[in-house]
């Protein structure tokens, strides 16, 4: 179903890379892509519904409702998926979105707080730039005026687990992770065996960073003063070694001689469990040096993680594993995204309207004909991303007509845990990949939340379907309102068929055909 | 320092597709191919009973009545001329021509949080990777078989679910499906709203879309999907299995109608439906006070499990292909304290053992007249490791594992079987 105006869009923008340089970001995309792919074929550009579903479960965190579906298969202007990335980055869903994205991505599991969602939503509302939340996320929430939220962080991984001590190798371990794309683990009892460039030295500086951090109760993160350096020795060689507080890349920091006794500018408050304020903060430090432009790292780690929220793989992948034995499959491209990003200082609305208006993005998860399929680090065909745990309950909300029947709060959280319960990873597990577990198909199976919304109620897409006499129409409804598309004419016919057979079980009928769709895998990924 | 789950890179690589929890892959898949059609054959099984804690040896495989802290229980023979037992194990007492005790057990952590972990992961040399507990090196090494079911079954008291973190690094898919209570997993069961026809006739609907859906597409996405719905399947058709309604009141009786009885009768089902691994767990094992009423009170229920699931699998043949293991975390100390209690000890303990090739009816190591210390060779649990894996057809000299390029050891490099406990 190529439409001639995306045809002529391909070429123009093809024509027009080859000559003029100061391209739209997502142009020089399609050009670096297609300049990697050489006669590899790509997949046809996605359909209307292909595009819609994706759009709306990466930007809005659900699928699209009935009437937003109809609306946009049904709009004729050439513009319109430009049109609906604009309205979808500034509806409300997007801020929601994004919170949930990234509480996944940081967290991972590990547990949840209501200001740490407050402080995301606040921030992506109010479309907050990157550097800035790593700022204080890093920086602990340790200055005046900075938000609370954000040290949940650390807050989180700074708690002891059952009787294990505080994880601070874990925590250095993440930090490298989440915001360096370095996965230094390996690392800290000796140079990386494998990795030339991930140094005990890069593992223990950051290490350094974090050995006098404690969790001082609640949301508050304390400091003892660092006065020394850290020392360590590989397991390899017994040679006693140090080091202060040291961004991977960067020079140690100094560690300023401060008379014993004023450590502190404001004294930890034992009362109140103030953790106070020192003269000389490794938190700060980290949050002034690790976010900046000169750090090519930080950069290139976000704009991958936001490549791969999009685009379903990373450039560099996996996410986390950054180093010269494992570039980028578009080394250009993961440098020109990085730079740009920074020029718009880091601005993540930006960056993801870019993407999206990606012909890249744009491709259809179907694959093309040839005898192989392309490999997928040429980004040739959508690769089918995982819908998380929240992007499932919403679109199976919006999909059973449920959602008005849902009220913000008590019962969405009890919904939220369930789905958690069933469709999240365990704790500490990345959630990049689609992995379909036994415990998520037991639930859509039998578990009673999914079944219940498909009994009619006023309303919902059970009654709807039941007074739906004609069987065209009720697929119609049934495809538009489950799988964002509309039937094909075989469905059409699949679905009349199984009416009649069922006859007077129409009811029945219809909750069988629901169920069939929303535990179908075309629901169950993004694609 | 603490070590937390490091050194496993490339971890992000290895196709995820876990046991219950997390994801899925094929069953069949999920050991080392040959090695897998060699062992499939000779279906080798395991039993663990993990008595969570620590039993005292005293009160148990090594009494030492009449000395300074043998404590107040007699020793009683056995089916084996000149092997003693407790008098808290008459049952078992009468099984040991099929077992083999070992006394010589001198292990090296005596913390509880730490201590769980660290016998059952074998305790290998600190590598900073997180080595898989038994089960889930057993299931990475002997697959699923053929059973239709998780190769790792945890039957234990309280919660269950489905519990990656014991396969370490070995990556989720090889974690314990735990079963809470004996119960089966949620929502296994059909909703109460459906018929079975109703669920045929759902998932036909289901596959013919999914079959479309997959025919212009990469396979794994909708692979991986089919698998676990038919898993799911599966499971629910092995149903009865976990239908405790169904035991036979004969066998309820004999192993004890108490919780650990149950879980033993259901532990025999299990085995018996072809599952590669079965742990159980006991808890309560921590006598700091009243060692002896504890003891008293807790081991004649073992005593009468553990002998009537050793009788059955001798009766049924499958004790020659059942490793059989009952172990603590530690021993209890000799000394006997102020509250009457004995504390952690695991200098010098004892655990029992049986079937899949293991000498019947051998004691192996000793300690001396008070107990307080091994006599002889000490056995750590990297020893035993060597031995369990030994039997079990894969042997740590010609087996390593590879995590993602680093070769490690299946077990502690500088221990070996025991040579005494394998026929």
């Amino acid at each position: 179903m190529l439409r001639p105006a995306s045809v002529i869009a391909v070429l123009c923008a093809f024509a027009m890379a080859s000559v003029v340089s100061a391209e739209p970001l997502h142009r020089e995309i399609d050009r670096l892509i297609a300049a990697r792919a050489g006669d590899v074929p790509a997949a046809r550009p996605a359909d209307d519904a292909e595009f819609l579903r994706r759009i709306y479960l990466d930007l809005a965190g659900r699928i699209p409702s009935v009437q937003e579906a109809r609306a946009f298969l049904d709009d004729e202007s050439t513009d319109k998926r430009a049109q609906l990335i604009d309205r979808l980055l500034a509806s409300p869903d997007y801020p929601r979105r994004m919170q949930e994205q990234f509480h996944v991505m940081l967290m991972e599991r590990l547990g949840d707080h209501p200001e740490w969602q407050k402080y995301l939503r606040e921030s992506f509302a109010a479309n907050k730039p990157w550097d800035q939340l790593a700022r204080e996320i890093l920086g602990g929430g340790l200055q005046d005026g900075q938000p609370k939220g954000a040290a949940f962080f650390y807050a989180k991984r700074l708690e002891n687990y059952g009787q294990n001590p505080v994880d601070y190798p874990g925590l250095t371990r993440d930090v490298g992770r989440l915001f360096l794309g370095m996965d230094l683990a390996c690392a800290q009892c000796h140079n990386h065996l494998f990795i030339k460039s991930y140094k005990q030295a890069d593992f223990q500086g950051l290490h350094a960073f974090f050995q006098n951090t404690f969790l001082a109760g609640g949301l508050n993160i304390g400091e003892k003063p660092t006065t020394q350096k850290l020392g360590f020795q590989s397991v390899f060689k017994k040679e006693p070694l140090e080091t202060a507080p040291r961004v991977p890349g960067l020079p140690e920091l100094e560690l300023p001689a401060i008379e014993k006794g004023k450590e502190f500018i404001k004294a930890p408050d034992p009362k109140t469990k103030a953790p106070g304020v020192l003269r000389f903060s490794p938190l700060a430090k980290l949050a002034e040096q690790l976010p900046t432009a000169e750090n090519a790292a930080f950069s290139k780690n976000i704009v991958n993680r936001l490549w791969w929220v999009m685009l379903g793989r990373g450039l560099v992948h996996p996410l986390d594993l950054h180093h010269a034995d494992n570039p980028a499959s578009h080394p250009e491209l993961l440098d020109l995204l990085a730079k740009e990003f920074v020029e718009h200082k880091y601005d993540i609305q930006w960056l993801l309207r870019e993407l999206a208006l990606s012909q890249t993005y744009q491709r259809s998860s179907v694959l093309p004909n040839a005898a192989e399929p392309p490999s997928p680090a040429l980004f040739l065909v959508a690769h089918e991303k995982r819908v998380s745990a929240e992007q499932l309950l919403h679109s199976m909300l919006e999909a059973t007509g449920e959602r008005a029947n849902v009220k913000e709060g008590t019962a969405l959280d009890q919904l939220q845990l369930k789905f958690l319960r069933a469709f999240a990873n365990p704790r500490r597990e990345p959630e990049d990949t689609f992995n379909p577990s036994l415990k998520a198909a037991l639930f859509v199976l039998n578990d009673d939340t999914v079944l219940g919304w498909l009994n009619p109620k006023s309303g919902n897409l059970a009654q709807r379907l039941a007074d739906l006499q004609d069987a065209d129409k009720l697929a119609e409804e049934l495809y538009l309102s489950v799988l964002a598309r509309r039937p094909t004419g075989l469905e059409k016919q699949e679905v009349a068929a199984y009416l009649m057979k069922k006859g007077d079980q129409r009811e029945q009928a219809i909750k069988h055909l629901a169920w069939a769709l929303l535990a179908s895998t075309e629901f169950s990924v993004n694609h | 320092m603490n070590f937390s789950r490091l050194c496993t890179p490339n971890e992000h690589l290895i196709n995820r597709r876990q046991w219950l929890g997390g994801t899925a892959a094929g069953l069949l898949g999920l050991a080392c191919p040959t090695l897998a059609d060699e062992l499939k054959k000779k279906a080798k099984q395991v039993l663990f009973v993990w008595l969570d804690g620590g039993l005292s040896q005293l009160e148990s495989w090594d009494p030492k009545p009449n000395t300074q802290f043998g404590g107040p229980f007699r020793a009683i023979p056995t089916a084996v001329p000149g092997i003693q037992v407790s008098e808290l194990l008459p049952r078992t007492a009468k099984q040991m021509q099929h077992l083999a005790i070992v006394r010589s057990l001198c292990t090296k952590d005596n913390s509880h949080s730490a201590g769980v972990a660290r016998i059952q992961r074998g305790d290998p040399k600190n590598r900073g990777v997180t080595y898989p507990f038994f089960g889930s090196a057993v299931a990475k090494w002997l697959g699923a078989g053929e059973s239709g079911l998780p190769p790792y079954i945890w039957i234990k008291p309280g919660s269950g679910g489905f519990i990656p973190e014991d396969a370490g690094f070995l990556g989720p898919k090889y974690g314990a499906l735990a079963l809470g209570d004996g119960k089966p997993p949620e929502n296994l069961l059909l909703n109460k709203s459906l018929t079975e026809a109703d669920d045929i006739e759902r998932n036909e609907l289901r596959a013919k879309l999914d079959q479309r859906y997959a025919e212009q597409r990469r396979r794994e996405v909708v692979e991986a999907q089919q698998y676990i719905f038919d898993m799911a399947a599966q499971l629910r058709k092995h149903r009865a299995i976990f239908d405790q309604s169904t035991f036979a009141p004969k066998d309820v009786e004999r192993y004890g109608s108490h919780e650990f009885g149950r879980h033993m009768l259901l532990a025999r089902r299990v085995l018996e439906a072809g599952v590669r691994f079965v742990k159980v767990n006991s808890y309560g094992w921590d006598t700091h006070g009243d060692n002896f009423n504890g003891h008293a009170n807790l081991v004649p229920k073992v005593d009468q499990a553990f002998a009537s699931l050793i009788e059955d699998l001798a009766d049924r043949k499958m004790l020659d292909n059942v490793l059989v293991v009952m172990m603590s975390e530690f021993g209890r100390t000799p000394r006997i304290n102020g509250h009457i209690g004995r504390d952690h000890w695991p200098e010098a303990w004892s655990l029992v053992m049986a079937g899949c090739g293991v000498k019947r009816g051998v004691v192996v190591g000793k300690t001396n007249n008070l107990g307080t210390y091994v006599d002889g060779p000490e056995h750590d649990i990297g020893h035993l490791f060597h031995t369990w894996f030994k039997a079990l057809g894969v042997d740590p000299q010609n087996n390593e594992y590879d995590n993602n390029r680093q070769p490690l050891p299946i077990a502690h490099d500088d221990c070996q079987p025991i040579a005494e406990l394998l026929s």
